[in-house]
């Protein structure tokens, strides 16, 4: 098991909601969706890779083979789902930091949500909901979603640059670079292994390395 | 809300820096409890002379103070209850070495190379500060008598290095540095100008005064003091709780708090040498070089945020020099880095840049976050310590001398060790990725780092790469200390900790 694979976090919470106020919960995701400016707080959070929220009805949880037993639910459930940078801590506290009205706004009808200030009750609640991840694969483990970003603008940026230069004099050619670099000064960060996480999930990987290496 | 804080039951260290009211020397010791009934006593006796956050007059002021902190291992050996040992956080529990994957203290850092006292068990750290070199002997001589007194109960540990080529000393010596006339400066071993930027936090004294740019950001642009729960335990804290770090009862904890000790070796030569050599292809002084490392000018401080080069900091000085002193306090002091998002003035990188962003974190977007500083304000910590030993030889990089830092905060995984881990060797919050801070991250020998010095957005300029950064200031030992209330430390001394 574990929650983490190289510099990203894969965070599943799935919290109980009255079926019959769903509707007002979905009216708030319309309007949030609708209205950007409701979620630059969220957009501004750089560690976030994607976060996303969906209301799963009472009857909406799949039912594969007819050997599956037929589930009475009493609720619907909201499943926040949310891969990130950092640690859980970092992140759940940059969450109620930074964004605490949003918290609210979204979680509010949800069966027992304390409300995401004061900050003890508020973990406490993400971490009884919380479903931990068994599996987690990570295609770019040391890229932070930060990473990503620079590195689609670097290479966008360089392949434009190529195609201008060609044919430029060397004043030119230089000036163009210099602009280049200019343009690029915030995406040159290294990329390098993260920093560790946790250090029980470390110790994890590391056993489980030192295992396959003797076999 | 103002709050009254128990001046007479928190330890002095934690509310002042007593740098600023003259100690300029200080002795830290460190011992081993051999005995848990007459390591008790020895803490009641210490405790006699522990010095409290009480406010001084200029003629009630001591010349020598004395405080105390306890390891994980220092509160067992103590006896204390199992119950409240279990209420101590994990990083606590685990003490420095054990946290050095997530200090990034590998390479020379690594606690193998770290002074001889740091492969012992340390269980008390006591610190005197002290007016004069003898204030501090003074008090250091009636501490041995204590140890003598105690009868096999503590045990003084040696083993600290020394500017003679010694590695046994009993103590560890702290000073501030004198200029070439025998004045006291706040100078540290890089000849920067130290000790100016400290957080406030409410309930300590005369805060309209210092609030400025070193509280925390309002919305309106305004300065207040950060909620005293940052840094003491029992108080409510930033997140309108009480700072889960607190181990039971709760009179055990209340007014106490923790604190970070480490020796941090300053690779002059090292810093010399890299100076020189990038100024040469810096586009400005080797000082504005120096200035964008660390964020401020060495000689006098001034922020590089509002002196970015060295035209404007030519007339930052005529301004300074014409101010007041509270008018000289504000410049130094009352600045955010809301009109440099990009770091064209102070870089990203720059060493209190990266400690304490300020309102950057918000990217200049407008009222993004509930509070400008929401990622800052809970990363916050008081600084206190001392330069250490002398540089003989500019040049080289060996010898004994750097800064005895300490820090406290009420949580130190979330405040010292975070800023040590995330913003100090690693960048993604700055949007940097792996870059590390220039004075203070370890750079890798074999794989050396480099930094980027924006340029103004848009004006065509090529940014300023800096590279093949050295390993500039290395670990030479440390631990995680709890600060306990007085009213604790009679409890412990008397070895009545309850918790029920
Ligand atoms: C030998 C190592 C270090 C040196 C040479 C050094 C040097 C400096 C200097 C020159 C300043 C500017 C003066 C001031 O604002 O007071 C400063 C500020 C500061 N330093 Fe360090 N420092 C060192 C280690 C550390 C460490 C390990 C930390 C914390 C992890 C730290 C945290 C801070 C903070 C919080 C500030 C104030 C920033 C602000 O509020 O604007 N320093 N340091």
């Amino acid at each position: 098991m574990s929650n983490i694979a190289g510099k990203a976090y894969a965070m599943n919470v799935i919290t109980p909601i009255r079926w019959y106020k769903v509707w007002i919960n979905r009216l708030i995701f319309k309007i949030a969706l609708s209205k950007p400016s409701t979620l630059k707080g969220l957009v501004t959070l750089s560690l976030i890779h994607y976060a996303r929220w969906v209301i799963i009805p009472r009857d909406g949880f799949p039912h594969l083979d007819s050997s599956q037993p037929k589930e009475n639910l009493n609720y619907a459930y909201m499943l926040f789902f949310s891969n990130f940078n950092g640690s859980w801590d970092q992140y759940v506290d940059s969450f109620t930091f930074a964004i605490p009205a949003g918290l609210d706004l979204f979680w509010k009808w949800n069966v027992r949500y304390p409300k995401s200030v004061p900050l003890s009750p508020f973990h406490k609640y993400i971490r009884h909901n919380q479903i931990d991840t068994s599996h987690y694969y990570n295609a770019y483990p040391m890229a932070a979603s930060n990473d990503v970003k620079s590195a689609k603008k670097l290479k966008q940026a360089l392949i434009n640059f190529n195609a201008e230069s060609a044919s430029k004099t060397s004043e030119e050619f230089l000036a163009d670079y210099n602009r280049l670099l200019n343009y690029l000064q915030h995406d040159f960060g290294e990329m390098r292994a993260t920093p560790i996480v946790s250090l029980a999930a470390h110790a994890v990987k590391e056993r489980y390395l030192k295992s396959h290496a003797a076999h | 809300m103002t709050q009254n804080l128990e001046l007479t039951d928190i330890q002095g260290n934690i509310v002042k820096a007593y740098g600023a009211f003259n100690f300029t020397k200080a002795r830290y010791l460190f011992l081993r409890i051999d005995n848990g009934d007459k390591g008790r006593e020895f803490v009641g006796a210490v405790t006699t002379k522990v010095t409290s956050a009480v406010r001084w007059e200029k003629n009630s002021m001591p010349v020598a103070t004395t405080n105390i902190g306890f390891t994980f291992s220092g509160l067992q050996a103590l006896e204390l209850p199992t119950a409240s040992l279990m209420g101590f956080p994990e990083e606590f529990v685990m003490g420095m070495k054990g946290r050095k994957d997530i200090l990034g203290d590998d390479g020379p850092s690594d606690p193998m190379y770290w002074d001889k006292i740091w492969q012992e068990t340390v269980h008390i750290w006591l610190s005197i500060n002290g007016q004069s070199i003898e204030a501090v002997d003074e008090r250091y001589q009636w501490i041995l008598k204590q140890i003598e007194a105690s009868d096999g109960g503590v045990t003084l540990l040696t083993g600290h290095r020394g500017e003679k080529d010694e590695d046994n000393l009993p103590y560890q010596d702290a000073s501030v540095l004198y200029d070439a006339e025998g004045k006291p400066t706040p100078k540290e071993h890089f000849g920067y100008t130290d000790g100016i930027g400290d957080a406030v936090f409410e309930g300590q004294t005369n805060i309209q005064a210092r609030v400025l740019g070193r509280g925390k950001l309002t919305r309106s642009g305004h300065w207040e003091p950060l909620a005293t729960g940052e840094f003491l335990l029992g108080h409510v804290d930033e997140a309108m709780d009480y700072p889960q770090t607190a181990p039971t009862p709760k009179l055990l904890a209340h007014n106490g708090t923790y604190m970070v000790y480490r020796k941090l070796h300053e690779n002059v030569g090292s810093f010399n040498r890299f100076l020189d050599e990038q100024s040469k292809v810096f586009p400005g002084s080797k000082e504005l070089l120096a200035a964008k490392f660390s964020g401020r000018w060495r000689d006098n401080g001034a922020p590089v945020v509002n002196a970015p080069d060295d035209a404007s900091k030519a007339e930052w000085d005529k301004n300074y020099a014409a101010a007041d002193f509270a008018g000289q306090k504000k410049m130094l002091i009352d600045f955010t880095y809301n009109d440099d998002i990009d770091g064209a003035k102070c870089p990203i990188s720059a060493h209190i840049r990266r400690i304490n962003p300020r309102g950057s974190l918000e990217y200049g977007v407008k009222d993004a976050y509930e509070r400008p500083g929401a990622l800052v304000d809970r990363r916050r910590i008081l600084r206190r310590g001392l330069p250490y030993g002398k540089v003989k030889d500019p040049t080289r990089d060996d010898g004994n001398h750097g800064i005895i830092f300490m820090a406290l905060n009420a949580d130190i995984k979330r405040q010292f060790e975070f800023v040590q881990q995330q913003w100090i060797n690693y960048a993604n919050d700055f949007k940097e990725g792996n870059d590390k801070e220039v004075l203070l991250g370890n750079h890798d020998a074999k794989n050396p780092g480099k930094v980027v010095f924006q340029v103004e957005k848009g004006s065509g300029k090529a940014p300023h790469f800096v590279n093949n950064i050295p390993r500039l200031i290395e670990a030479r030992g440390g631990d995680y200390f709890f600060i306990p209330s007085i009213t604790a430390l009679k409890m412990i001394a008397g070895g009545i900790v309850d918790p029920t």
